[in-house]
């Protein structure tokens, strides 16, 4: 009566450590990228390819248009802050409140032209197929054909 | 009469070589308790009672195993291919919104 049991628990036993044994060995470094500092970028390595030279050179662009941008975030924040003071004092389009509109959008006009010309510095720093996928892929996420998406400061 | 004589002769000499399988007595003797008993056991008695008979079998028992291995090892390789699949997109999706100042939320 005891060996059959046995089997039957040692045959449990077996298709639990090695479910476990399976899932942790393919998800281990995929959980160690989550953890670390920057798993977004390692990501972009990962998914593109990309080598240790190739993804320094990424990293750093990457941290220094992240800098740019968190400066031209502020700026728009104080233009949005601007407009939001004109448009409470008065219930007509005066003409600074058209100068601050205008000049608002002159600057998320900027902060995408930057935002471009990043994606574009980093599709070139990769090899070219993968900058060419790179590229398609994140203008795609980030410009949409019939976009009506608005800014999130 | 002749042929009577003659055919108990013959199951006289006659000689069983061939060697009785393993735990044969133990399984005998198991059967006709099980036959004996078959009418008062609840269904799942009779069932576990079937089991274990079967996995008496060492060839059923190493079988059963197997399949039990194969199929863990497939149901963590789907599961970790989903789990995989996820974060990549939650990675896309985060470094999306960190490089977009068009997508939420950012900075």
């Amino acid at each position: 009566m005891r060996r059959p049991a046995l089997i039957l628990v040692a045959g449990v036993a077996a298709a639990v450590l090695a479910y476990a044994g399976v899932y942790y060995s393919r998800t281990a470094d995929c959980c160690h990228k989550t953890q670390g500092g920057a798993p977004e970028l390692a990501w972009l390595k990962q998914e593109f390819g990309l080598g240790d030279a190739e993804f320094k050179r990424i990293a750093e662009m990457h941290d220094s248009y992240l800098s740019g941008c968190a400066e031209r975030c502020h700026r728009i924040d104080l233009k949005n802050q601007e407009v939001a003071q004109l448009l409470a004092a008065t219930n007509h389009i005066t003409p600074e409140i058209e100068k601050a509109l205008a000049e608002a959008a002159l600057l998320r006009a900027d902060c995408q032209k930057k935002m471009l010309q990043h994606f574009y510095d980093v599709s070139q720093t990769m090899p070219s197929e993968q900058g060419r996928r790179y590229l398609a892929w994140v203008q795609k996420q980030t410009i949409p054909a019939d976009s009506h998406s608005q800014m999130h400061h | 009469m002749q042929s009577d004589q003659s055919l108990r002769q013959t199951l006289q000499q006659w000689k069983v070589d061939a060697p009785l399988p393993p735990r044969f007595q133990e399984q005998v003797w198991r059967r006709i308790e099980l036959s004996e008993a078959q009418v008062e056991l609840p269904a799942w008695l009779r069932l576990w009672n079937r089991l274990s008979t079967a996995l008496t079998r060492p060839s059923l028992a190493a079988s059963y195993v197997t399949l039990l291995l194969l199929s863990g090892v497939l149901a963590g390789y789907l599961q970790a291919h989903i789990s995989r699949t996820h974060a990549s997109g939650d990675m896309a999706a985060r470094y999306v919104q960190m490089v977009s100042p068009f997508q939420s939320p950012h900075h």
